[in-house]
């Protein structure tokens, strides 16, 4: 068989993003070893954003595809896991830009760096479409231990092994409790990976409801709210968040959290289609400890960093509402919020590891009076950690209300009710530290500020990292006013990707007239 | 220019959009920015008076100047405008207010840039809250205004200026949960998903359902008017906030909560406002007497006349409640009246406080001689918040006090107790201004004035407050003039309050039957009795 009809018949057009980062990974790993380290450092950069923003593009084309399963069936390029893709692409490419800077400045090699970051995009990447047990497993190791490794790239500092090492245990350990899951559905399904298969055959062998299926079901969530880190599987956060070098905490809080979606919305919903009550239950438990946990401990963070890995974890919880609900706007409104925390937590990051670069303090203290030496970055900061806060008329503040929006119309009352109740917990703690920045006078400056350096954007690195920062600020202040293709494009992915069509649950008729016996009943769930 | 031009979105988003140029203005010295926002407050400030004059049909109780423009679809969020005889009068007041407290803030030589561009921020925002006709735009322009004021009262604030920003956003946000869910709740009712004020006051909801969300709104706006037992974020906000942002405060920004009770507990949830009125007549009473009461031992100037805003609302919460055209019109002038008036006390007082640097009352003293002129504003902005026949207070609560008098909705015991005890807080609001303006401005100087220069106002101060007061005398005048630009709409809304009270009456559930009696059909016309105000 020639090399021709083997790529049509496995259907390899579908992967062509991940062919291109994988090309750009090759790229950057020979011609590191051919030029010499300080040599491409120069240029290995912007050769990987080229090729995930040429993979992002390429995403354009696959979009709608017809037949979007390839690799015999391992594999499914639907448009659920082309949004996926998107922004697990993209959130490596602005973490790349925030990185130059911080590598260069750790005096390690900057293409090792990004040959691992590039590594763990493919697994996320991959793990969107992951429709099979091998496939979902090998994607997942890929980007788990490239994240490892991530973690602990700064190897000269002690708190970054520190939170290497915490990372790998708990990391391996919950890998190996979603394995044992994983194996478990292999073998009540009477050997089929396939996830749409192990659910076909598990229904027609009568085990829809047995204990075996639900401990494989509660195992695989344990797997992925390690993942995304929902509490009570988030302990690894605060301390792994704490060490890591920042530009990865930021690959970190929101490529991996995305790819830890895709994997929760295809795998539960692929596999578990007879036990949707209970994961929803169980989902709904850890989105409602999230979003307390996260935003309550917040309130009293005194590092930026660990303020922003418990917002994480609450915003993870506000995502999970659309999850739960399980209906079309929920779906959708989960891909929206992801879309606009892309923007807005990458913003925010960048704004952290600028100020810690300049003055080498994370502490939310030494921001006091930052406006006056640093305008830019305070507008930055500010206005991502508004928009995280839910304040019009940034993105934010339209993301969670279409997550309450949906989770409202599925009649979903207390997840809404407690999401806006910590939503203004959260506006507390973000509101804080712009207070730090903005309100301070001259005279209460921190030490940090007051010996705050010259402004320099011409150093090597500060372009890519002012780049990033004023793309995030612009896309924070206007995807929300200007959102309508962002709501597009993720209704769209959701109504023509058919694996959530087949589930999504009948949401409300529309212009149907209900009297007064009825709207009774509203009213007491009200 | 035709008739189809955006007004309203044009004024509503001029200054937002002007807003965005101050960060890139040329400006060494803070100049051309305060210029620069005072001609665009100016600007907007014309538009609107020209917009409303030529295009605003006085004699039309209806939405006018309707645009409606699809937003977010999939939410059904859309872009929808319209001012009626209740928002019209109120974006007026906010256009003025805003401007002359951007005048106002003239001498804010810290951090000029950040300070006019909140100011012109929230005025987009309060413009934004009056016109919007979609529940969630309301919401949206209501959240809008947020962190402006926090920042605006965390930064030019009085010492304890950070406690109090945060008592601010922490009071607002938490009512703020309440619209959304309202809104949330109201749209998602019954058969179709609509977030259109009108379509909302369409639908037929049940009473338990209608009286959870009343109660909601309630307890968001109640934050905002202020509604005792939730004003404890007023006293420190107005009272630590700089003059110019006090001004908008107390001017605007309560009004938005009376604004909001009339639009939507009043015009959409109609059946509830019915169990609800007496207790809103009852809680306004205490608002009066407790707000006198406290506000006469404040010490410290500002915090005293804070007090004397919650006393002022109450009012507004009694027109409301009192079910007739004269009550609910007694209401509306009296918001309008009330912004221009705590506009310009708290402007004098920024006045008095930039020459004495104190706001305590202990040592003021004798200020009358050196400052003669802030000493006569000081009184006539004084005389207009005590009532004095002639000022827009007079005319709004006496409005106010004969349209619950009349209302045929409450046994006359009740109304008995309610206008007896409101005319004791009546007598004490004399009692507690007069006394202020005695240690203020009579009496010996204060010895630690002894080498201060306590300049007399300046012609800008004078023409600030001479733009509050000339309204204030033209209404107290002639309410007429003023009334009957929104009087079709008032009538209106009380018509329809009373026809739904006539067929709730009759409802079995008769939670306070005690108080509230079905009215007489045909009810008096309130014309006859106050000559002056129809």
């Amino acid at each position: 068989m020639d090399f021709a009809s083997l790529a049509a018949q496995l259907n390899t057009e579908v992967i062509l993003p991940e062919l291109i980062v994988t090309a750009t990974l090759l790229l950057v790993v020979v011609g590191d070893l051919i030029v010499g380290r300080a040599a491409s450092s120069k240029w290995t950069p912007y050769v990987s954003i080229a090729g995930l923003l040429a993979a992002v593009g390429s995403l354009y084309f696959l979009w709608d595809k017809p037949n979007p399963i390839s690799f015999l069936g391992s594999f499914n390029g639907d448009n659920l896991s082309i949004v996926f893709r998107g922004i697990i692409a993209l959130s490596a490419a602005v973490t790349i830009l925030m990185s130059i800077r911080y590598v260069e400045q750790s005096a390690t090699s900057l293409a090792e760096y990004l040959t691992i970051l590039l590594t763990a995009t493919l697994g996320g990447m991959f793990l969107s479409g992951a429709d099979e047990l091998v496939m979902i497993f090998v994607s997942l190791e890929t980007l788990s231990i490239s994240s490892y490794l991530l973690t602990g790239y700064t190897k000269r500092d002690p708190r970054s092994n520190e939170a290497a090492l915490k990372y790998l245990l708990i990391g391996a350990s919950s890998s190996a409790i979603f394995l044992y899951g994983l194996s478990l559905l292999y073998g009540l399904s009477g050997g089929q990976t396939n996830l749409n298969d192990i659910a076909s055959s598990i229904t027609t062998a009568g085990l829809g409801q047995s204990i075996a299926v639900v401990i494989a079901l509660v195992f695989a969530i344990a797997g992925i709210a390690f993942k995304i880190a929902a509490v009570p599987f988030h302990q690894w956060t605060p301390d792994v968040y704490e060490g890591s070098p920042t530009p990865v905490v930021a690959f970190l809080s929101v490529g991996s959290k995305a790819a830890g979606f895709a994997l929760a919305t295809r795998l539960l919903v692929t596999a578990f289609p007879y036990l949707t009550e209970q994961w929803h239950f169980v989902l709904t438990a850890l989105a409602i400890l999230s979003m307390i946990l996260g935003n309550v401990v917040a309130l009293a963070q005194t590092s930026m960093k660990r303020l922003l890995a418990y917002s994480s974890i609450g915003q993870a919880g506000f995502v999970m509402i659309g999850l739960v609900i399980g209906t079309d706007a929920g779906y959708s409104s989960m891909i929206f919020y992801l879309l606009v925390y892309l923007f807005m937590n990458l913003g925010a990051f960048t704004g952290v590891i600028l100020f810690s670069l300049r003055t080498g303090t994370d502490q939310i203290s030494e921001y006091s009076g930052l406006y006056q030496k640093d305008p830019l970055l305070t507008l930055g900061l500010s206005i991502c950690l508004l928009s995280l806060g839910g304040i019009p008329p940034l993105a934010g503040f339209f993301g969670k209300l279409y997550l309450f929006w949906a989770g409202w119309q599925a009649g979903a009352y207390g997840l809404v009710l407690l999401g806006l109740i910590t939503s203004v917990i959260s506006i507390y703690y973000y509101i804080r530290v712009v207070k730090m920045m903005v309100v301070k006078e001259p005279q209460e400056m921190s030490d940090a500020v007051l010996n705050y350096p010259e402004i320099r954007w011409n150093l090597p690195g500060m372009r890519p990292l002012q780049v990033g920062l004023i793309l995030s600020l612009i896309a924070t202040s206007i995807a929300g006013i200007l959102s309508n293709p962002l709501f597009t494009l993720s209704n769209e992915s959701v109504t023509k990707t058919p694996m959530l069509q087949a589930t999504v649950k009948p949401e409300k008729p529309v212009a149907v007239m209900k009297k007064s016996n009825e709207s009774a009943q509203v009213s007491m769930k009200f | 220019m035709s008739t189809n031009f955006p007004w309203l979105t044009t004024i509503t988003l001029l200054p937002l959009v002007a807003s965005l140029l101050i960060p890139v203005l040329p400006d060494k010295y803070g100049k051309t920015v305060r210029w620069y926002s005072l001609a665009v407050g100016l600007i907007d400030f014309a538009l609107i008076v020209y917009a409303f004059w030529y295009h605003y049909d006085f004699q039309n109780p209806d939405f006018q100047l309707v645009e409606t423009y699809a937003w977010l679809p999939q939410l059904g969020l859309n872009w929808t405008l319209a001012v009626d005889g209740i928002s019209m009068p109120l974006v007026l007041l906010a256009s003025l207010v805003t401007t002359l407290s951007m005048l106002a803030g003239w001498q804010v030589t810290y951090k000029p840039r950040l300070f006019y561009f909140l100011m012109l921020a929230m005025y987009s925002a309060q413009i934004g809250v009056f016109c919007a006709q979609d529940i969630l735009l309301f919401f949206l322009m209501w959240e809008l205004e947020l962190v402006p004021v926090y920042i605006l009262i965390s930064i030019w604030g009085g010492p304890k200026r950070l406690y109090a920003a945060t008592k601010f956003i922490l009071y607002t946000a938490i009512g703020s949960i309440f619209i959304l869910v309202a809104a949330l709740a109201m749209a998602f009712y019954g058969g179709n998903v609509t977030f259109d004020m009108r379509e909302l006051g369409m639908k037929d909801y049940s009473l338990t359902f209608e009286l959870l969300v009343y109660a909601a709104l309630i307890i968001a706006y109640g934050v905002k008017l202020p509604i005792f037992p939730l004003h404890t974020w007023l006293p420190d906000a107005h009272g630590e906030a700089s003059a110019p942002v006090s001004m908008i405060l107390a001017g605007v920004l309560l009004k938005m909560g009376g604004y909001a009770i009339i639009r939507m507990n009043v015009e959409m949830l109609t059946d509830a406002h019915f169990y609800f009125a007496p207790v809103l007549a009852i809680l306004g009473v205490v608002n009066i007497v407790y707000g006198a009461l406290v506000s006469f031992a404040q010490r410290n100037l500002k915090r005293r006349m804070a007090y004397s805003s919650v006393s002022h609302m109450g009012f507004v919460l009694l027109g409301i409640a009192s079910y007739t055209e004269l009550g609910l019109s007694g209401a509306v002038l009296q918001m309008i009246s009330h912004g221009l008036i705590a506009a310009a006390l708290f402007y004098l007082s920024g006045v008095t406080y930039e020459r004495t640097h104190t706001l305590m009352l202990d040592k003021m003293g004798g200020l009358g001689r050196s400052m003669p002129t802030v000493f006569a504003l000081f009184t006539i902005a004084s005389m207009a918040s005590l009532a004095l026949p002639g000022m827009s207070g007079f005319v709004g609560e006496l409005a106010v006090f004969i349209g619950f008098a009349t209302s045929d909705s409450y046994t006359s015991a009740f109304k008995l107790v309610v206008v007896l005890l409101s005319a004791v807080g009546l007598i004490l609001t004399p009692m507690y201004l007069l006394s202020m303006l005695r240690e203020m401005f009579y009496g010996k100087e204060n010895t630690e004035f002894r080498g201060v220069p306590l300049l007399d106002a300046r012609p800008r101060e004078v023409f600030v407050t001479a733009c509050l007061l000339i309204p204030i005398i033209g209404i107290g005048l002639y309410p007429k003039l003023f009334t009957q630009t929104y009087d079709v709409k008032t009538v209106q809304v009380a018509s329809h309050a009373r026809m739904a009270v006539s067929t709730v009456a009759q409802q079995p559930l008769q939670l306070f039957s005690e108080v509230s009696q079905a009215p007489a059909l045909n009810s008096v016309t309130s014309g006859e009795f106050l000559g002056i105000v129809k």
